[in-house]
């Protein structure tokens, strides 16, 4: 058990270590580097919680392909790849409002059970009989709203078009 | 066989949301923008996954399933939102989202 | 079914008649270069109208009192139980009663005469289309007024007969004291219209209102006799709102029919043709308020408080408006004035409750005045003048319109036998015979018997003035001559009916449309004596006229003394006009200007300052709005707060503080 929390202690301090960094370097570059290490420290995490395949997903689509997607539309916009970017914020205020947020959280939070709660193993095969079984057209839906969006996507950037 | 105790993992997610939200407001790069919104949906993805543990067998795999089409769905938007960076570039030149203010009366 | 029910179906056809003369005249005069045409058409469906009336008033003394409605529904709301138990229904309707003849007889015959006359009397003038037009619209109004079964209608047809003769009088508009005196009838009279309106709106109200109201048709709110005609005082009862709608109804009546207070603007009519003051003042515009209060009286009766207020204004207005004539240099005027103490006269009497003794005067003061009228117009149209002190010795130029006119005032002096006579006696012998029972109408008694005097003088010193003499006194005048024999005929006709109407009263057929009227009391024996006191009185207003003016004498009055002072008083109308001039400039233009301020300053104030307000927090607004996404995103951010914040804090403790679930 105790194995298990520190897993989670050191995979939570990595997530909110690497989200701030990304956020917070004036390298667009090391930006999507930390990003990458994000995705994979948040699949890391999955594992630990018992879901294995959406480990993988997170693994492959955000590691993978969103990253890559990220450094792209960076390489496309800057002529130099290595550029500094300003941070010009709009004041303390939305650093207030999170640390509001984050407050109201912790305050629900104690609603909630505070011994553990055991997780259990599962069988994959479950999860694609809940996504392929459900009430709705889940996946259906998904790939209508992703094909639009894929229509949309190369609308966009479309030549010709100022 | 893992025990987590809720208030741990929804400290993480709370954590993960305002970073993203902190990152929304303050970020004038419309990459760092997207980032910042992957960032949230990422905590909000986080509390699906837990919560279908949390319910274990009883709840069935509602949660994990929601996840599937969040992460599809944050895949697409990001596929989107470079469209929109691609245009925007090309039309002004710039990615700075202060300058395209053109969202107004 | 005798031939004459039918007249009574066709009395629709004497309105329609001078309206279809109305619109051909109208229409088509101006297409023409000669006009005369237009004035025959006129003359000849006012002759068919006259026919028409003369059979309507042959048939209803063939049958005596009776009563014929015909009428169409116009807006009918049902009654409901409880506040609104009656429901009202207008009609629009022709009802033919014996005072409605009696009317249409005047209206039409008098209608008849002044257009015949206007033919060689108007020959000169231009506008000819349109004045025969408004003339025949005139009658139209008039003949409608009296054929109305219901106070709505009666009021449509009343402003329609202001309208014509707010044209009439202006007829030479392009002249600004006949446009100004115009606008002076309608407005004047507009005041009582309005007086008049609010009364129908109370009678409406009490009607409506009223568990039960007797005397008027079931649902209906018209003019009925019921099951006994005339029944004076349907309505019942001296509430003070029956008293106000009365006196609302004489505010009316005393506009039309230029009763003090409200008289100023009928001696300014003079400005319009003699002919129209001919028809005014004998058949259509003033005869039409003292019908109004014949026709309240005998439908839906006045209160007592209304007959003294209406015996007020009737006896003082009658003794007020002869003095004014007293002095007046110019002889229409003098006729205006007599018409305003005559038809003080005949209010008089109706608020007495003498109705039909008011309207029997109505008749014969119809005849005589429009014979003065007439007689008048035809020494203006031959000598170009209105003042009488230039005229003089027209009588040997002049031989018949001189017997006309004497005739005239005769009648209206009131020498025994003449038609005047009868009827001014039958009001003073009326009223005399109440004063036991009602001593305060002692005042105004005395007041109409002084009057008598007052108007033998006047009319004889305009007879003495124009007629008497051996010549004219402004030698610059145009030899007079008689006129043609289209003026000639309204004269001879009238002549004999100023003489002759009022014995018709005897004839039991005839006083059938006078119903109730009886014999003139004159002729019983209790008030010989009074009878005899007004002859004298007419006697001694002759002598003094004669002594004064006759044989072309000139009475010249020293200027400083207290005569002289009175004089100018009268001649000034008391400063009526004055006043009430001061009243429309003064007191109109100082509240006009507080009324501009408070507009200006404090409602287009409290409009701009609101204005001002939200254009500043608009434009405050607008600067919230960067089209920064970020920003855009903020404030959803702070929304979700907000409510997240309302939701953990707000929520728990209003469950508590309420106690819901």
């Amino acid at each position: 058990m105790i194995l298990e929390e520190l897993a989670f202690l050191a995979i939570a301090v990595v997530a909110v270590v690497t989200a701030l960094l990304a956020l917070l370097t004036r390298e667009l570059v090391h930006t999507i580097i930390w990003i990458a290490l994000f995705f994979v420290d948040l699949s890391a995490l999955y594992f630990l919680l018992q879901a294995p395949f959406l480990g993988v997903l997170q693994l492959g689509v955000y590691a993978g392909a969103v990253t890559i997607l990220l450094l792209f539309g960076v390489m496309v916009t800057r002529k130099r790849i290595f550029s500094r970017e300003a941070a010009t914020g709009i004041g303390p205020g939305p650093i207030v409002l999170a640390g509001l947020t984050l407050t109201f959280l912790a305050l629900g939070s104690e609603e909630l059970p505070q011994n553990g709660v055991v997780v259990h193993a599962y069988d994959p095969t479950l999860l694609s009989q809940t996504l392929f079984n459900a009430d709705g057209p889940w996946l259906l839906l998904l790939g209508l709203v992703m094909l639009s969006a894929l229509a949309g996507a190369i609308y966009l950037v479309r030549e010709g078009r100022e | 066989m893992s025990a987590f105790s809720p208030a741990g993992l929804l400290a993480l997610s709370g954590a993960l949301l305002s970073i993203g939200l902190f990152g929304i407001l303050t970020r004038r790069n419309f990459i760092l923008l997207l980032i910042s919104i992957e960032i949230a949906i990422n905590a909000a993805v986080l509390n699906f996954v837990y919560f279908a543990a949390f319910a274990g067998a009883t709840g069935g795999l509602t949660g994990q399933a929601i996840a599937v089409v969040v992460i599809g769905l944050a895949a697409t938007e990001v596929a989107v939102g470079l469209a929109i960076v691609l245009a925007l570039n090309r039309l002004r030149g710039s990615i700075n989202v202060a300058e395209a203010a053109t969202l107004k009366f | 079914m005798s031939g004459f029910d039918v007249a009574f179906g066709w009395a629709w056809l004497i309105p329609t008649l001078t309206a279809v003369a109305f619109v051909i005249v109208g229409v088509g005069g101006r297409r023409m270069a000669r006009l005369e045409w237009g004035g025959w058409v006129a003359v000849a469906f006012s002759f068919a109208a006259m026919v028409v009336g003369i059979l309507v008033a042959i048939g209803e003394m063939l049958a005596p009192g009776s009563y014929t409605d015909s009428s169409v529904t116009w807006i009918s709301i049902p009654g409901s139980p409880g506040t609104f138990p009656n429901g009202v229904q207008l009609d629009i309707g022709i009802l033919v009663d014996p005072i409605s003849a009696l009317m249409l007889l005047v209206v039409t015959v008098v209608g008849f005469l002044v257009l015949l006359y206007s033919i060689e009397y108007m020959h000169h003038d231009s506008g000819l289309a349109r004045y025969y037009a408004e003339l025949s619209l005139f009658l139209t109004a008039m003949t409608g007024l009296v054929l109305s079964d219901n106070l709505l209608e009666f009021f449509l047809f009343w402003e329609l007969v202001g309208v014509c003769s707010y044209f009439l009088i202006g007829f030479y508009y392009e002249k600004p004291s006949a446009a100004s005196a115009a606008k002076e009838a309608f407005l004047v009279t507009r005041v009582g219209d309005v007086l008049f309106l609010l009364g129908i709106f109370i009678y409406f109200a009490v009607y409506a209102t009223s568990g039960s109201a007797p005397g008027w048709a079931a649902g209906g709110f018209k003019f009925t006799n019921g099951s006994a005609p005339f029944l004076a005082g349907a309505m019942g009862g001296n509430t003070p709102l029956l008293t106000v709608a009365g006196l609302m109804m004489l505010g009316g009546a005393a506009g039309k029919s230029a009763q003090f207070p409200l008289h100023v603007w009928l001696p300014d009519a003079m400005e319009g043709p003699t002919t129209v003051s001919a028809l005014i003042h004998a058949a259509t515009m003033v005869a039409a308020g003292v019908y109004l209060l014949a026709v309240v009286s005998l439908f839906l009766g006045f209160t007592p408080t209304d007959q003294l207020a209406i015996v007020a204004v009737g006896g003082f207005t009658t003794f007020f408006a002869a003095t004014m004539a007293v002095v007046n240099p110019d002889i229409k005027r003098v006729i205006a004035y007599s018409t305003i103490s005559q038809l003080g006269y005949m209010v008089f009497a109706v608020g007495a409750g003498f109705t039909m003794v008011g309207l029997y005067h109505l008749f014969t003061h119809a005849f005589f005045k429009a014979l003065l009228f007439l007689a008048a117009g035809s020494v203006i149209h031959a000598v170009g003048t209105q003042d009488l002190f230039k005229m003089g010795g027209l009588r040997k130029t002049m031989p018949l319109t001189a017997a006309a006119f004497a005739i005239g005032a005769l009648s209206l002096s009131g020498f025994p036998g003449s038609s005047g006579f009868f009827s001014k006696d039958d009001i003073l012998g009326s009223v005399y015979a109440t004063l036991g029972t009602h001593p305060q109408y002692w005042p105004f008694f005395l007041l109409a018997l002084l009057t008598v005097f007052l108007t033998a003088y006047y009319i004889f010193r305009a007879w003495f003035l124009a007629f008497g003499g051996d010549g004219p006194r402004d030698a610059t005048l145009p030899h007079a001559h008689e006129p043609g024999w289209t003026m000639r005929l309204p004269l001879v006709v009238l002549s004999a009916l100023a003489i002759g109407a009022g014995a018709l009263v005897f004839d039991p057929a005839f006083a059938s449309l006078l119903p109730g009227i009886g014999v003139p009391p004159t002729f019983r024996g209790a008030d010989l004596a009074l009878s005899a006191v007004s002859v004298g009185l007419v006697a001694c207003g002759f002598g003094l006229a004669y002594s004064f003016w006759g044989g072309g004498r000139v009475f010249e009055l020293s200027e400083s003394t207290w005569a002289a002072r009175v004089r100018a008083l009268l001649l000034h109308r008391y400063y009526f006009k004055a006043g009430y001039d001061w009243i429309g400039l003064r007191a109109t233009y100082t509240v006009a200007r507080a009324a501009d301020f408070v507009e200006r300053y404090v409602i287009d104030g409290t409009v701009r300052g609101f204005e001002r307000l939200f254009a500043g927090l608009s434009d405050g607004l607008r600067r919230v709005q960067t089209g920064v996404v970020s920003d855009y995103a903020a404030y959803v951010v702070g929304g979700l707060v907000g409510f997240l914040l309302l939701l953990v804090f707000l929520a728990p403790w209003l469950l508590q503080t309420v106690g819901g679930g």
